[in-house]
């Protein structure tokens, strides 16, 4: 079952342990893989189709040379193949230097907005080298600890209840807990009749709680 | 079936974009044909659609360790009130007779970027306000051909104003949010007695959020579970 030069991705590349990267043949002996030796371990292998590297967590990296950005199409056909093959998470790094510069806004347009894929840009395999190191480590990061991963509070929303109801004209804090203590959810609330809330507060602001809820 | 009609996109802006950002939004309006209303967004630069927000960065003040927190807290924020999130890294504006200083990336630099896009933040390079702008609208189209651009009057009158101040109150809702509720029913008490999906359909939010307001709005209330108005005030009186 050995992976065919023609397949987009190698086959188990899914499981690959954490901070370590499987890198295409191709890249052996680069100054890349000579830059990430000591930081990450890396297998190099034959047969990884159109991924460069492959990380943990269904993650690979695309790479795209200053040279593919400048001489054409062949790295889009090559990204297009890459998305319709297989559902792991693409994250594409692009020598932006002098020479491509005015090639990268509308490759970032067809990477991030169309493809829906990650694009990184780095001017050299110095600074690519030390990208995928963090991307390396933050791939290896068991569980929540990526801080821009939105944690579920489980702080109760009472407090943010009593405000909301503040936010009705000319309910204050000690006319919100009245309501909250007859009516206990904002629903109920928006419910009251004129004459269950004048039981609770005067006329005139019943009046006004219940206009708020029916006509705003 | 009809086809529907093209309308031109619409992008809400932060006040304080004016001052930050001012090619930008100058840019959109006049030479991309973008409506753009500026509104106090509290805690967001921009809203594209009605599910994505995108984040302004100079890229010195991205790539500052210092301002580490700041962005910690802000895009968290965002995942919060907004289904997709993208940040915009735009390169520094070089001054008049300046000469444009080299950019030194920093491990800290690289890590950010790395924990963004794991984070699933989407991130774009700009080179200029004018790009940045540009970066926007092609948001805008792209979020319209998904169904899911601003198709909601952007200002709200009268009496809506409280409607809005109140669905601004509530966690977890976004101004764009706000704003569908608030153009979308009739009245607050018809919100509040709505189910899930209509709260869905009609405030094009997603099931998950919907369900979060939902669940909000019948949440029963229990005093004891307020922390005090003002416990420093409190104990020196007592």
């Amino acid at each position: 079952m050995a992976a065919i030069e023609s397949t987009p991705v190698r086959a188990g590349a899914t499981s690959v342990p954490c901070g370590h990267a499987i890198g295409s043949e191709k890249w052996r002996g680069t100054e890349l893989a000579k830059l990430l030796q000591g930081k990450v371990k890396v297998v190099f292998e034959d047969g990884l189709g159109l991924v460069d590297f492959h990380l943990s967590n269904r993650t690979c990296i695309l790479y795209i040379s200053e040279s593919d950005l400048v001489s054409g199409n062949a790295f889009r056909r090559r990204l297009v193949r890459f998305r319709k093959a297989c559902n792991l998470n693409g994250i594409v790094i692009a020598e932006r230097t002098r020479l491509s510069d005015q090639y990268y806004p509308p490759v970032q347009n067809f990477v991030v907005l169309e493809l829906g894929m990650a694009l990184l840009p780095v001017t050299n395999q110095k600074e690519a080298a030390q990208l995928i190191f963090h991307l390396v480590q933050e791939r290896s990061r068991e569980g929540n600890c990526n801080l821009f991963i939105r944690k579920k509070s489980f702080q109760l929303p009472d407090a943010s209840v009593l405000q909301t109801v503040q936010k009705i004209p000319g309910v204050g804090r000690v006319k919100a807990l009245q309501l909250l203590q007859h009516f206990p959810s904002i629903q109920k609330l928006s419910n009251a009749s004129v004459a269950q809330l004048e039981s609770v507060l005067g006329r005139a602001i019943a009046l006004n709680i219940h206009s708020f809820f029916h006509t705003t | 079936a009809p086809t529907p009609i093209r309308t031109t996109p619409c992008i809400l802006a932060d006040t304080r974009e004016i001052s930050s950002g001012p090619e930008v939004i100058s840019y959109l309006r006049t030479a991309l044909g973008v409506k753009v209303e500026v509104c106090s967004l509290a805690g967001c630069d921009y809203i594209v659609s009605n599910r994505l927000a995108v984040e302004r960065k100079s890229q010195s003040e991205f790539a500052n360790a210092a301002n580490r927190n700041k962005l910690v807290d802000r895009i968290q924020h965002l995942q919060h009130l907004f289904d997709r999130v993208c940040v915009v890294i735009e390169k520094d504006r070089v001054k008049p007779g300046e000469t444009s200083r080299i950019f030194q990336r920093t491990r800290y630099y690289d890590s950010t970027l790395s924990a963004l896009i794991s984070a699933g933040v989407q991130v774009l390079f700009s080179s200029s306000q004018a790009e940045t702008a540009s970066l926007l609208k092609e948001l805008a189209l792209l979020e319209q051909r998904k169904n899911t651009a601003i198709d909601v009057p952007t200002e709200v009158k009268g009496h809506k104003q409280e409607a809005m101040q109140f669905y601004l109150s509530i966690p977890n809702v976004s101004y764009i949010t706000a704003l569908n509720l608030c153009h979308r029913f009739d009245s607050v008490a018809q919100m509040a007695n709505s189910s899930v999906q209509v709260i869905s359909d009609r405030a094009h939010m997603s099931a998950q959020k919907a369900e979060e307001l939902y669940r909000y709005v019948h949440y029963m209330f229990e005093e004891e579970m307020v922390p005090p108005e003002n416990p420093t005030k409190r104990s020196r009186v007592s």
